[in-house]
């Protein structure tokens, strides 16, 4: 009896031990406010005036893989940075010349955070044209988000996905994936703003 | 002279299930990056997965511990090993009531949620939470019948169909574990490793409690070749069978014996041999206290026998010192009197019985004590009588044994009289690993 005792302390410590070594060591509480990062602010440039030029300006993680979504335990690695809020991306320098119908560049959107974790996502275009879409994170807290997250992926992203079908942010909500989906279609309507 | 067997099994044993326990909270530590528990939602959730593969693990621990497989028996006996079940029970029982309501409490906060609200969107939602909370609710059930008080209100069949139960625990709780552990529900190692170990803890029952006991008993074919009564309540039963004199059997073990007869064959319960392997017949002498062994009088002879074992620590190869002192009590008699056979001259045998009529096997004794050379002391009385409370007294044991202190001592006999010995011998200065105990009580 003496010995389940201690057995029990021990699992109470050993848990707390744990779960206080992997806490974060300077608890900032800003950290977990991170706001839904603001939606660009590039002016939409106007019509045609905008010179053509390398628009791939490679804003934060820039992963262009042929893999749908790469890795994605590794995307979690850049949430590791001492502060959440470094991972909005900056805003993407665009230059004011229209892209060569050629060129293929890539355009990532704002992280976007909902209740069960924080979706970004980017696309690819070769000229104006979405040919591709990768999301860069997408939440993975629970087997359950992950799953929901996994159905959102398959559906939209991809270079035969939903939104290269539609070239657009207006796609079909998936059904039991609300907030992961609408999350989603924010950080690639965003990504989809600053690439025009 | 059997050989000697050391500690050293018993250690190993432990060292391998630490082991395990650290292997199986690893993949959450790899998991999880540093610092990435900011809200009060990941910590709780964090904590309640911890807890969820401990507990994932004891369970299997458990499994295993009851598995009887024979090397388990080998190396810790099946006593200590039925008091590892109890502790590592307790600790189990825990783990699942925490991780339960850490991850209940957790998720609800994580999507904001009242509790009870997110326990319904855990049924509803994920799957497999169903069985889930089923096994919570057996094992908590098992758990609690389990207490010793509540334990011992019961009939012995009701908690053991209770416990048998726990089998259903490890069938319902499997697959949340896949489809909801964030370590185990993505295809890879720890995924196939967890389950590795589910198939290695099912070989091991598979090979212990059937394998095992199937060729123990086509090889020996045990059957009831006669009932003797030792005293008005107590009886010996004496089987024959075939190749006994391979079986390796120690004085102070015991055996898992299912009598095949009708209202006795579906239960099993463990009695100490009475005798050492003679390569002829077995002995067991069992006390009547309830229905069953009321039964075992009527047995017939020619009656088949199911056996399990032998198992135990309980004998003279376990000892650390050469010499011996054995406190018996009733019937406690039993396994000491096989072991008696098995050590060398100069043991020392004290027999505790409340009556005349409760000292058993009285002339094997006599006649053992005269063939070995060992002491043997009658306390007969009341513990509150004036002789058995100067015996049983560090002065009183210093008295008859003045060497106590570097003897193993062998104790088997009702729990009182266990709990009373032991403090006695602690004080006379006999250290704990030199006292052993032969006790089915858990």
């Amino acid at each position: 009896m003496r010995r389940a005792l201690l057995a029990i302390t021990g699992l109470a410590a050993g848990t707390t031990a744990l779960v206080v070594l992997k806490g974060s060591p300077g608890t900032s509480p800003v950290a977990q406010e991170l706001p839904v990062a603001p939606a660009p602010v590039v002016p939409a440039p106007a019509g045609p005036t905008p010179t053509g030029g390398e628009v791939s300006a490679a804003p934060s993680p820039t992963r262009t893989s042929a893999s749908p979504r790469p890795g994605r335990t590794v995307t979690r690695a850049p949430s590791s940075g001492p502060s959440a809020t470094t991972r909005a991306p900056s805003a993407p320098r665009t230059t004011r010349k229209p892209p060569p119908a050629s060129t293929t560049r890539t355009v990532t959107g704002p992280v976007v955070e909902n209740e069960y974790g924080n979706v970004q996502v980017q696309i690819t275009l070769r000229g104006m044209r979405i040919v591709d879409v990768v999301a860069l994170e997408l939440p993975e807290e629970t087997a359950q988000s992950d799953q929901r997250s996994e159905q959102v992926d398959g559906r939209y992203s991809g270079s035969s996905g939903l939104v290269v079908q539609r070239q657009s942010a207006d796609v079909d909500t998936v059904s039991g994936a609300t907030a992961t989906s609408t999350s989603y279609k924010r950080s690639l309507q965003a990504a989809i703003d600053r690439a025009n | 002279m059997p050989p000697r067997r050391g500690p050293g099994g018993r250690r190993l044993l432990a060292a391998l299930l630490a082991v395990g326990l650290l292997a199986s909270v690893l993949p959450w530590w790899l998991d999880t990056p540093p610092g990435s528990l900011r809200t009060t939602a990941a910590t709780l959730t964090a904590a309640g997965r911890i807890t969820g593969l401990i507990a994932g693990y004891l369970l299997l621990v458990q499994v295993l511990m009851m598995s009887r497989l024979p090397v388990l028996e080998r190396w810790a006996g099946g006593e200590r090993i039925a008091r590892w079940h109890r502790d590592v029970g307790a600790t189990l029982l825990v783990a699942v009531l925490a991780h339960a309501s850490l991850i209940l409490v957790g998720y609800a906060d994580l999507e904001d949620n009242p509790v009870l609200t997110e326990a319904g969107v855990l049924l509803r939602d994920h799957e497999d939470m169903v069985s889930a909370f089923a096994a919570a609710g057996i094992l908590v059930l098992v758990g609690l019948t389990s207490v010793r008080a509540i334990r011992t209100a019961l009939p012995y069949e009701l908690w053991h169909a209770l416990h048998l139960s726990s089998y259903a625990v490890l069938l319902l709780g499997f697959a949340h574990q896949f489809s909801n552990g964030a370590q185990l529900f993505r295809p890879g190692p720890v995924r196939t490793g967890w389950i590795a170990m589910y198939a290695l803890v099912l070989a091991a029952l598979l090979w212990g409690r059937v394998v095992a006991p199937l060729a123990f008993n086509l090889r020996h074919r045990l059957r009831v070749a006669d009932v003797v009564a030792e005293s008005p309540d107590t009886i010996s039963i004496y089987l024959t069978g075939e190749r006994l004199e391979r079986l390796e059997l120690l004085g102070g073990q015991f055996f898992r014996w299912r009598f095949l007869a009708r209202g006795c064959w579906w239960q099993s319960h463990p009695f100490s041999v009475s005798a050492a392997a003679n390569g002829r017949w077995l002995r067991l002498t069992v006390k009547v206290v309830g229905a069953h062994t009321a039964d075992l009088r009527d047995l017939e002879p020619g009656t088949r026998v199911w056996a399990e074992g032998p198992s135990g620590t309980f004998t003279a190869a376990h000892r650390t010192r050469e010499r011996a002192l054995l406190i018996a009590g009733g019937s406690g008699i039993t396994p000491i009197r096989a072991m008696l056979e098995e050590l060398p001259p100069g043991a020392a045998l004290i027999y505790r019985a409340r009556t005349p009529a409760d000292v058993l096997l009285h002339r094997e004794l006599d006649w053992l004590a005269e063939a070995r050379d060992t002491a043997i002391w009658y306390v007969v009385g009341s513990r509150h009588d004036p002789g058995p409370r100067q015996v049983m007294s560090p002065d009183g044991l210093r008295r008859l044994v003045p060497d106590v202190a570097r003897r193993d001592v062998y104790l088997c006999g009702p729990p009182g009289l266990v709990e009373q010995s032991l403090r006695v011998l602690r004080e006379a200065g006999v250290p704990r690993r030199q006292i052993h105990l032969a006790t089915f009580e858990l």
